[in-house]
């Protein structure tokens, strides 16, 4: 699981241009929206296409994206639970 | 301070997915009918899958009608702005060059990009569709514009997303009153393009089905495409030369929603300070309203905004004025869509009735505001447009039968 | 009905070290390449990360150059924001443009497409600044920075207390300019900044970059100058005349003027303008060049007013930019003239 977590972080980072950002500042369990780390609705679409493209999870509607990027332990939860 | 002379609206023209000129238009608003169906024209993974407003010509036809020389490189917004602003200056019955200042005023997001993305590669390989390297930019369809009709005194382009040709009426109307005009052709232009319907589904607020405005349920736009001109004049410009308006345009206002790049605040600030704007400079109450016709995308979010800023300006739902989207008829025209929905206000003064807001069912919950879903007469005196984008880019514009 | 506008600060991204204080073009940066990035300040000292991280090139150099105009103006907010810019987030197109050909029907990244838009700085600089005011953006080719000028005229015009930000910006692609090569804009043989203005060969040496300007209607101890008038055709069939019916209508005689800024950018093709220009009309003015230093794009006319209130404030022309020996006793009022390749003509009226 945490090798999930470290892999994720560093997608994330890569995807959203957190240049200024490691791995190891991320922690698990920091929400990644409002007052967490500060993404917003569109950082929200990229992260629905990195679910897609990395782990082949589609998501249909914006509004689930809520509740699974809510942290990236969440993230990484919901990949193990409906990855293929 | 600059006077506020009346400004005359003495022809307009449009070609959209409802109709190839004002009067179509107009038959298929009164009849409900609308233009959203399968993609034809366009090559794109996405032909049997999404629904667009398609303006069923296609691009060599259009050269046709309007005598172009197959040599000339002209791509298809440029194409269908042709069709409108003839339409537009034919019925404003003036020639070029009759000794009043003329400008042109046009607006576009979509440009040359249609070429650009067919001939992306093929432009490094092929001397066949080269000429239309030089079409790409924004600017270009306008310039194209001001030599096929004759216009020279000034032309502009203005890019500001979806409110674009709202402004392009609003800069036209400003330079008349700063006395740098005394007549300017306005509005806008955007074709269907793979750019804008992969750029708006990759947003995730395409619709799979039919948009729905205002509706609780609604997921999502259309994309459609369109064209759509005016002819602004000075008010004793037009008197002089014995022309009688269309209507004014009274009132205008431009602000930014300063939130977010792409989503608008919750509470709709730019769409609630545009129409503010345009109310102070017309000198009018928002009670004075008859007839909004709203930007009304069916994206959850601009319809959320845009309803709370109507109850900013209005107290309550039920002081709200009728009110209508007429996006479910045509889809979404980008920045055409601020002179369409200039040419149904001026339909809906003229013929003193409101276009219905198709696809509605179940009013958002947490505005309670219901939109007029049947065409219905009433009278009307002053019809607000409201065009809002990208950017927090917001506009709206107050159309009236009189002046002061 | 439209009064002058006075300019209380500037700032200038470029090809040149615009940016760095007191820098004043004595010595210039060379370059033997075609096309030429602008030079990158460190985005950092305005921008915070979260902000910049998505931020294409139009924006950063768009939101520096403004936050320079508004340090110089000694100002913290703005009622408006009114930009030009020729081609938009030019970068940010190609790339979604590449993303769909190669994906179509696959996950598409939005952010290249949000990007895409034209009106993005002027957005950028709304949401940074947090201004909800009145904002536009032209995109009318060579001539954008000139529309975004008439409108700040006329606005301020519309609101005498109020303060604009006003400016242009053109980034450079990666595709595009291979586009601009097929078309034969590109200047091949001498591409060199700066860029030998000797009428010997074709073709522009492209380049980008955002300039920014303060303007109101009150005039203040930090006043820079003031604009009287800007006007453009598309086309013109005699510049010479274009040019005095222009300053006969604002009243003002080419023996008022002390400097002319003309847009030569060694394109032998286009250039001829300017040399008939200097001959005749302006023969006992200083000529001033600016594009052979700073490159071609679409709104690089701004640089060349952010150039004339340098020349105002130093009273001084820098010897690289002269392209004549006349001298003037006092630098008080310049005119500008550009064209592009022949066509989007522009004269604008600059007083110290």
């Amino acid at each position: 699981m945490s090798e999930l977590t470290q892999e994720l972080k560093a997608k994330i980072i890569t995807q959203l241009n957190l240049e200024d950002l490691t791995v190891d500042d991320l922690d698990d369990h920091t929400p990644l929206f409002g007052d967490g780390l500060g993404l917003d609705s569109i950082d929200a679409l990229e992260l629905i296409v990195m679910l897609d493209k990395s782990y082949g999870i589609k998501l249909s509607d914006p509004k689930e994206g809520r509740k699974v990027f809510e942290t990236v332990q969440t993230m990484a939860d919901f990949i193990e639970a409906n990855r293929k | 301070m600059i006077p506020t002379a009346p400004i005359a609206i003495t022809g307009m023209g449009a070609i959209s997915a409802i109709g190839n000129h004002v009067t179509e238009n107009f038959r298929s608003l009164v009849a409900s009918k609308h233009g959203i169906g399968p993609i034809t024209q366009l090559d794109t993974y996405h032909r049997g899958r999404l629904l667009v407003g398609e303006i069923p010509i296609g691009n060599a036809e259009l050269y046709d009608r309007l005598h172009l020389s197959p040599e000339v490189a002209c791509t298809r917004s440029t194409l269908l702005a042709l069709l409108a602003a003839k339409e537009a200056m034919e019925a404003a019955a003036f020639q070029p060059g009759d000794g009043y200042r003329t400008g042109l005023i046009s607006a576009t997001t979509v440009g040359g990009m249609d070429a650009t993305e067919q001939y992306y590669d093929d432009y490094l390989i092929s001397e066949k569709h080269q000429p239309f390297i030089q079409t790409h930019p924004c600017g270009y369809a306008a310039e194209q514009m001001g030599r096929y009709l004759g216009i020279s005194d000034f032309v502009t382009t203005i890019s500001t997303a979806c409110s674009s040709a709202a402004n392009a009426i609003m800069l036209g109307a400003r330079m008349i009153r700063a006395g740098l005009l005394d007549r300017v052709l306005v509005g806008g232009t955007d074709c269907l393009s793979r750019f804008t319907i992969n750029g708006f589904n990759s947003l995730m607020i395409y619709t799979d089905s039919h948009c729905r405005p205002f509706d609780e349920n609604r997921n999502g736009l259309n994309l459609g495409e369109a064209a759509a001109y005016l002819v602004l004049e000075a008010a004793e410009v037009a008197k002089r030369r014995g022309k009688s308006p269309i209507a004014y345009l009274t009132g205008y206002g431009n602000a930014n929603d300063a939130f977010h790049q792409t989503a608008s605040s919750d509470n709709g600030e730019g769409a609630y300070l545009a129409m503010r704007k345009a109310l102070e400079t017309a000198r009018l109450n928002p009670t004075d309203i008859d007839y909004v016709n709203a930007h009304g995308t069916a994206t959850p979010n601009n319809d959320l905004a845009e309803g709370n800023a109507l109850l900013r300006i209005y107290g309550s739902a039920s002081a709200l004025p009728t009110f209508s989207s007429t996006k479910a008829f045509t889809g979404h025209t980008l920045a055409a869509a601020g002179a369409i929905e200039a040419v149904f206000s001026l339909l809906a003064l003229q013929h003193q009735v409101v276009f219905p807001n198709l696809n509605f069912s179940q009013p958002i919950a947490s505005l309670g505001i219901i939109p007029q879903t049947e065409l219905r007469e009433k009278k009307i005196a002053h019809v607000l447009s409201n065009s809002f984008g990208f950017g927090g880019n917001c506009s709206t514009l107050l159309f009236s039968k009189d002046h002061d | 009905m439209i009064k002058p506008i006075y300019i209380h600060g500037s700032g200038c991204i470029s090809i040149q070290p615009t940016f760095e204080a007191g820098y004043f073009f004595d010595a210039l940066t060379s370059y033997a390449q075609n096309p030429v990035p602008a030079l990158d300040p460190d985005y950092k000292a305005f921008i915070p990360a979260l902000q910049l991280r998505r931020m294409n090139k139009s924006m950063r150099m768009a939101l520096f150059a403004s936050r320079l105009a508004m340090q110089e103006a000694g100002i913290t907010s703005i009622d408006a924001v009114i930009t030009g810019s020729g081609l938009g987030c030019l970068r940010d197109s190609e790339r979604f443009v590449e993303h769909l050909r190669a994906e179509e029907g696959s996950s598409l990244n939005p952010t290249p497409f949000i990007q895409s838009t034209h009106n993005m700085a002027a957005a950028a600089l709304a949401l940074s600044l947090g201004c909800k005011g009145y904002n536009m953006t032209y995109v009318n080719n060579a001539n954008s920075f000139e529309s975004a000028l008439l409108d700040s005229l006329i606005y301020l015009a519309e609101h005498p207390t109020e303060t604009v930000l006003l400016g242009g910006v053109d980034e450079l692609g990666e595709r595009t300019p291979q586009f601009w090569d097929i078309a034969g804009y590109l200047k091949h043989e001498g591409a060199e900044i700066p860029t030998p203005l000797d009428d010997r060969t074709p073709g522009e040496i492209a380049a980008e970059g955002a300039i920014f300007f303060i303007a109101s209607q009150q005039q203040s101890y930090q006043t820079l100058g003031k604009v009287l008038a800007v006007e453009t055709r598309l086309e013109v069939d005699n510049p010479p005349a274009f040019i005095a019916e222009f300053l006969q209508r604002n009243g003002v005689s080419t023996d008022a003027l002390d400097a002319v800024m003309l847009g030569c950018n060694g394109d032998a093709r286009y250039d001829g303008i300017y040399r008939t220009l200097g001959d005749t009309l302006f023969a006992d003015l200083p000529q001033v060049a600016f594009k052979h230093t700073l490159g071609e794009y679409d709104t690089v006319v701004a640089a060349a007013l952010f150039l004339v209130l340098g020349i105002f404030q130093h009273q001084h022309i820098p010897q690289t930019l002269l392209l004549n020996e006349v001298s003037s006793r006092t630098l008080q009022r310049i005119l500008i003239y550009t064209q592009r390749r022949g066509q989007n003509h522009s004269v604008i009226l600059v007083e110290k």
